[in-house]
């Protein structure tokens, strides 16, 4: 044994001791801030099935002693949850799957093509982005209101004196319609990660198909979308979730058919008002209607949660 | 002949690409623009709906005035969701980084630990999350009824296991409660990290294997002048993110008065603070560039 072996040993020990420190800090991070996340599930999971008396119940801190479907029960009647949930599936998931074709379209313009006003469409893109769509709520319900874009309906009234009015409001055309041209809620981003994925896509093979004879669109259709699934389940994804969640747009759209969201954030002045007043019951009640409308998300989510997990891997923005 | 067959084809190819955009160059124009160009007018004016049908009178600054000389809510209201962001901003920005950097990495049980973290994407982006943290579910005083952070630790006894004083215990709890609300709002960050990190070369990071460069060196000259980009995606989305959620204190009066169909106050509510915001996006940005790119230039 010289010195040197002496050393290179030192050297691989100390190695190793920082890969484990490194390790078990590692760990020990994932571990606690995991129980930040997981903590509030298992919390709504647990209160959802209480019954009044395991609130008063000091010794019970999880698994409720006498679990009761009442909470749930109530809440399915304050949620009006039959109803709302079809309008979430009509509205929101109808605008959703809308959103995921019309972002696609013109994002593949965008990645593949080079044309006059490229740079006003891309700085009008990030204006989509950036600006807040409460910026124009006011203005989109005033208009849906009283649909009439070119003047064109006013026109018709004042020639032939009728009292023509398309009001929009509370049908599902307010939340398709913007949907359908692609700016509807968060296409922007929708628009930039499936251009980011675009981008980065292999260009021959397009190109073959179109020497081919096939036209763009064919292109785009045949041989980009087919290669893009990735994307595609990513932007699904986070289109679906953010419909699924959204209650801004909703609340101001719908008077009567509204959404899920809509109710589920209005629950607790109906709780009070129908179930109880004790402040148990309405927590009780409240993340029993949390769990309800957090449950369909949840189950996709764990359908589609490992292509998910890899795609995200795989779309790789760049900015 | 040739140069002008390749004309043609570069023709065909701008039309192209015309089409596939002409959708949502109308969308953009009817539902964007146009809405958008509405509000501002609507905010230099005054609104008066006649059986739906909306009346301008324009008034020039008289909104704007009112709400920053004669309103006494406005600038409490803006500087409260002002501080609250810049305290929670670089907590959201910094935890994010590190737990996408983490998860990046090969490790046991990392798909896991993947979805896991993603849960709070599909909770938080929501109106659960409200109910969740909510610090107690009175309503209209009903009384206060639990705490969730303070359940969380008080309930296992870390606290009285380690002794602290009760101020001690406060403040950390406070701590715990901010970090819990900036964890629940950093999914779709992590997830833009990620994805950002994946698309980096291997053989950045080959080279600076053979350099000999340590992990430290690895981040700070390879992982984050490559993630730039997606930090200023990060800081955009972030921003527009936490300042226009339904729990801030703006959006909450902008909404209430377009409940009550006061459309000018609101729209110039909302004009303010969206200077305000884009402002703080611009400087953000623009600090990024300045402090952060400048080491490799």
């Amino acid at each position: 044994m010289n010195s040197s072996d002496l050393k290179l040993n030192r050297y691989k020990r100390a190695e190793q001791i920082k890969k484990i420190s490194y390790e078990i800090f590692r760990y020990f991070i994932l571990f606690s801030i995991g129980y930040l996340v997981i903590y509030p599930l298992i919390y709504m999971i647990s209160a959802a099935f209480k019954s009044p008396e395991d609130f008063l119940n000091p010794g019970i801190v999880w698994l409720p002693q006498s679990p009761t479907a009442e909470n749930l029960k109530n809440a399915f009647k304050v949620l009006n949850f039959k109803s709302a949930f079809v309008n979430t599936l009509t509205l929101e998931m109808v605008s959703a799957f809308l959103e995921i074709i019309s972002c696609s379209v013109a994002a593949y313009g965008l990645a593949r093509f080079d044309f006059k006003m490229k740079k006003i469409t891309m700085a009008a893109l990030m204006m989509t982005i950036i600006v807040p769509s409460t910026m124009i709520i006011i203005p989109t319900v005033v208009n849906f209101s009283n649909l009439d874009f070119l003047g064109i309906i006013g026109l018709i009234n004042k020639l032939t004196g009728s009292e023509i009015r398309l009001n929009i409001l509370d049908t599902p055309l307010t939340f398709y319609l913007p949907s359908i041209f692609g700016v509807g809620l968060r296409s922007g981003i929708m628009i930039f990660i499936y251009m980011q994925f675009f981008k980065g896509l292999p260009k021959e093979l397009e190109e073959a198909a179109q020497i081919d004879g096939a036209n763009a669109l064919a292109t785009f259709i045949r041989i980009a979308l087919p290669s893009s699934r990735v994307v595609i389940l990513t932007v699904s994804v986070f289109a679906v979730i953010w419909h699924w969640n959204d209650y801004f747009l909703a609340v101001m759209y719908t008077s009567q058919n509204y959404p899920l969201a809509v109710s589920v954030a209005n629950m607790i002045v109906n709780i009070t008002s129908s179930v109880s007043t004790n402040t148990d019951v309405i927590t009780a009640t409240t993340m029993a209607g949390c769990l309800m409308f957090i449950l369909p998300v949840l189950i996709l989510y764990m359908f589609v949660q490992k292509g998910f997990i890899k795609s995200i891997d795989r779309v790789g923005i760049t900015g | 002949m040739a140069k002008k067959k390749h004309k043609g084809t570069e023709a065909i190819k701008r039309r192209n690409g015309q089409l596939f955009l002409l959708p949502w160059s109308i969308g953009f124009i009817l539902f964007f623009l146009f809405p958008l160009a509405q509000s501002l007018m609507y905010s230099f004016s005054e609104v008066k709906l006649d059986y739906g049908e909306v009346k301008l009178k324009f008034t020039g600054l008289e909104n704007f005035r009112a709400l920053l000389f004669e309103n006494p809510d406005f600038i409490d209201n803006l500087t409260t969701s002002l501080t609250k962001f810049i305290a929670s901003f670089p907590v959201i920005l910094i935890l994010s980084l590190v737990l996408a950097i983490i998860l990046n990495q090969r490790f046991r049980g990392r798909l896991l630990f993947r979805a896991m973290y993603f849960l709070p994407v599909i909770i938080a982006s929501g109106v659960v999350i409200e109910f969740l943290m909510r610090t107690n579910y009175s309503v209209q005083g009903l009384g206060v009824s639990s705490s969730l952070q303070e359940d969380m630790f008080s309930s296992t006894q870390i606290l009285d296991f380690l002794g602290l004083p009760p101020q001690l215990e406060t403040y950390f709890l406070s701590i715990m409660g901010n970090l819990m609300t900036a964890l629940w709002n950093c999914g779709i960050q992590i997830i833009l990290f990620i994805s950002g990190m994946q698309a980096i070369p291997d053989l950045l990071y080959e080279v600076a294997h053979v350099e000999g460069a340590t992990k430290w060196e690895e981040f700070w000259y390879i992982t984050f002048p490559q993630l730039a980009r997606v930090t200023v995606l990060v800081i955009v989305f972030t921003t527009v993110e936490m300042l226009t959620s339904k729990t801030d204190v703006v959006m909450e009066t902008a909404y209430s008065y377009m409940q009550s169909q006061m459309y000018a106050e609101s729209s110039a509510m909302l004009w303010i603070f969206f200077a305000v915001i884009s402002s703080f996006m611009g400087l953000l940005i623009l600090l990024f560039n300045r402090f952060c790119m400048k080491r490799w230039d």
